[in-house]
């Protein structure tokens, strides 16, 4: 009870968001980094990833090669690259950009190369046939063949760096993500909560931004000079471009003393309980919350109300979430796995809501002729039909955290991620080194196994 | 005709550049005019904790002739990180960061409070808890600030442990992150004691920002050696000069607000042996 009204307190403590001129004065600056490094991230990604992505959808020479490549660094989360690149590049923007840059680069190369596999061969067979060279088969076959999933694709990829830039702020890459987790840690509360609302509002705009962009794709081109500008007015802080080396160096080869491997297995076994734990209470608010946002289930007047709620709770990342549930609810796994939780409920709230949308109509209209109520026409006609689609987004959204779980560890809320990031502060480098490769080799694992269970349950479905 | 000489050392750092070139498109440039000065978050990092400071960043740009930036990092370690790679070229540093960068970076020590000479950690519980002595903290919920602070974690630790409290098995201990946070914890009653920076919670208690009625002393740790300002390795020295005169300059109270900001009285120079025994329980408790 004690702990209880401690929280709620905590709580009141976030508002009312400080609105004042002169603070909102302040902030535009972080604010403009952060689009600036979410906008240069996606420009190197594009200008990487989609050759790369070509390369590997024209079945060119070692594309396999490269696929492994791009899974293997799409599998280091985004802030772990963060924190090395604030060690090797240095405080600012540059390091948050370096960062997004890897990231997504990955991520874009990775998911446009399966667009690209995945594409109908017939039409490419007969370009191939009239001997037409690679470039020329993928500017007029896989890029038109695919271009829909690309847009929508490429469009969820730079609302995913928009919420980054803010996660690699949080270890010194500069911007909003600097300003909240110091407005944090200073108590500042009030300000914090008026950086929440800024990041949810650029959220929003990102979200507006990509349906503009698969209506006219050429408007993504505003990309570009935005992502310039920030690169050249934040160039990398370290002159010293042999010192980044030497650094590097020195983190090899990963090393753990034997009383750090012994405490590994609990490590990372917290960090699967966070994963699960949160996935299992999105679960369980989503479910609710997507038949309140249903169409097909309540009136369009309570969707509306409910899906603002699954916006905000989505807007704001779970590293965000994850610091204030560690000042209101202690520092520890509790608070990570409320923060995935809260973040995957708004995810998955939206995602089931569009499964109960597209179910067959007709079994539920046949359900309706016999004269059943609105409440058996849900349980046993929408529910069930759309069951399929719901298993399967849980069962990503729970990879997805696995991943995740690490990231919120480091701001203390237990796991690897927190014994990874007290590594990082003491400086012992090869034990950092250490834990960021069990890291990476937990999220592997996890991509895998999810991969193997929905084949074999033959749960086909478009990955992103 | 044989192919010049390329040492090898020409090669790795060709290839770093072209590396870092195509990572971000910009090539690493020098930095102008201004000077860079960091300081650790002890007390949080935002744009307004920076702008608080603003009298002494353009104090600092008077006494010296350079322009000053004032950076305060999220973390300690990315200001001890910040002198090596060259984004900083001074830094306000807490005892035991000054002791990991001079081991990694050889950082100069310059100058520091009179108080930095013999600073002292607090334990501090609630006004009404039953905790009197360290022995009392067996078994209770205890507060470190920063995993990386000298009066908020290092010292504490050690104090804890010498007299008979083992911090890994008899309490449970968390991280606030800084001093005001930690302050805040223990007067919510969040946690049932804590350990906090001398200068920090008299600041607060002073200010309001805690109730002093609601927070009680328990213990004060003897006497160690704390904060200090520093160069990064390679600075020049006219510079250095230059920013450790500004700072010896300093009188009470005709730089009163100057003062405020820095929780001190007056400057005097540092000097690196002072360290020595800090320097021994850092490496005892293996944060070195």
């Amino acid at each position: 009870m004690h702990t209880l009204t401690i929280a709620w307190h905590t709580l009141l403590a976030f508002f009312p968001p400080d609105l004042s001129p002169s603070y909102l004065r302040y902030v535009w600056l972080p604010v403009a980094q952060t689009i600036g490094m979410a906008s240069a991230g996606m420009v190197v990604a594009l200008s990487l990833g989609i050759p790369l992505a070509i390369y590997v959808g024209t079945r060119a020479p070692g594309w396999q090669g490269i696929v492994g490549l791009l899974s293997a660094l799409r599998a280091i989360p985004d802030l772990t690259l963060a924190i090395l690149a604030v060690v090797i590049v240095g405080l600012g923007p540059a390091a948050g950009m370096a960062a997004l840059a890897v990231f997504y680069t990955a991520m874009v190369g990775k998911v446009f190369a399966e667009l690209f596999l995945a594409a109908p061969q017939a039409p490419l067979e007969s370009l191939r046939a009239t001997g037409a060279p690679r470039l020329a088969v993928a500017l007029f076959g896989l890029i038109p063949l695919t271009l829909a999933d690309l847009l929508t694709f490429g469009s969820y990829s730079f609302e995913c760096a928009m919420r980054a830039s803010v996660i690699v702020g949080a270890v010194g890459g500069g911007g909003i993500g600097t300003e909240l987790v110091g407005a944090v840690n200073g108590l500042d509360y009030p300000r914090a909560t008026t950086l929440i609302i800024i990041l949810a509002l650029l959220v929003a705009s990102v979200d507006t931004l990509g349906w503009l962009i698969r209506k006219n794709p050429r408007i993504a081109l505003v990309l570009f000079p935005v992502g310039v500008a920030t690169m050249l007015l934040n160039p990398p802080q370290v002159f010293v471009v042999r010192h980044a080396f030497v650094t590097f160096a020195g983190m090899l080869p990963p090393l753990l003393n034997p009383k750090a491997l012994a405490a590994l297995p609990a490590l990372l076994w917290e960090t699967l309980e966070i994963a699960v734990g949160g996935t299992a209470l999105a679960l369980l608010l989503a479910l609710p919350l997507a038949l309140g946002a249903a169409r097909n289930v309540v009136h369009t007047a309570i969707t509306a109300a409910v899906r603002r709620v699954l916006d905000v709770a989505r807007a704001v990342p779970e590293i965000v979430w994850a610091l204030i549930f560690v000042v209101m609810a202690g520092i520890g796994p509790l608070a990570g796995a409320l923060a995935l939780g809260i973040h995957s409920a708004g995810v998955l709230g939206k995602l089931f809501a569009e499964a109960f949308e597209n179910v067959d109509t007709a079994p539920v209209r046949a359900l309706e002729a016999t004269g059943a109520g609105r409440l058996p026409v849900v349980a046993f006609g929408i529910f069930p039909l759309a069951i399929g689609p719901i298993a399967v987004h849980t069962m990503f959204r729970l990879e997805w955290n696995v991943r995740a779980a690490t990231v919120v560890g480091m701001i203390g809320a237990g796991g690897i991620g927190e014994a990874l990031f007290n590594a990082q502060q003491h400086m012992h480098y090869q034990e950092m080194m250490a834990y960021i490769a069990a890291t990476w080799l937990l999220v592997i694992l996890a991509d895998v196994v999810g991969e193997r269970v929905r084949r074999r349950l033959g749960w086909n479905y478009v990955t992103t | 005709m044989p192919l010049p000489m390329i040492s090898r050392r020409l090669l790795v750092e060709g290839a770093g550049a072209a590396l870092v070139a195509s990572m971000l498109p910009i090539a690493a440039r020098a930095a102008g005019a201004a000077i860079r000065v960091g300081m650790i978050p002890d007390a949080g990092a935002t744009q307004v904790s920076v702008d608080e400071k603003r009298p002494l960043r353009e104090y600092l740009a008077s006494k010296t002739g350079y322009d000053v930036n004032l950076v305060i990092p999220t973390n300690y370690n990315a200001t001890v990180e910040a002198l090596g790679n060259g984004s900083l070229d001074f830094a306000y540093l807490g005892g035991l960061t000054y002791v990991q960068a001079h081991a990694r970076y050889g950082v100069i020590p310059l100058v520091q409070r009179s108080s930095d000479r013999r600073f002292h950690s607090l334990f501090i519980t609630q006004s009404d808890s039953a905790v009197r002595t360290l022995a009392d903290l067996r078994g209770k919920n205890f507060a470190f600030g920063d995993t990386n602070s000298t009066s908020g974690h290092l010292m504490p630790y050690y104090y804890m442990q010498k007299s008979g409290i083992d911090p890994e098995r008899d309490v449970k201990y968390r991280f606030t992150g800084n001093h005001p946070a930690t302050a805040k914890a223990v007067e919510a009653g969040i946690v049932d004691a804590g350990a906090i920076d001398e200068s920090v919670f008299h600041a607060m208690v002073d200010g309001k920002q805690i109730d002093g009625s609601k927070v009680r002393v328990f213990y004060t740790t003897p006497p160690f050696v704390d904060y200090v300002w520093v160069a990064r390795k390679d600075l020049d020295a006219q510079q250095r000069q230059a920013l450790a005169q500004a700072f010896l300059a300093l009188k009470d109270p005709r730089d009163k607000t100057l003062l405020d900001i820095l929780r001190g009285k007056e400057f005097v120079r540092a000097d690196d042996a002072e360290y020595d025994t800090l320097r021994g329980v850092a490496r005892k408790l293996s944060m070195l």
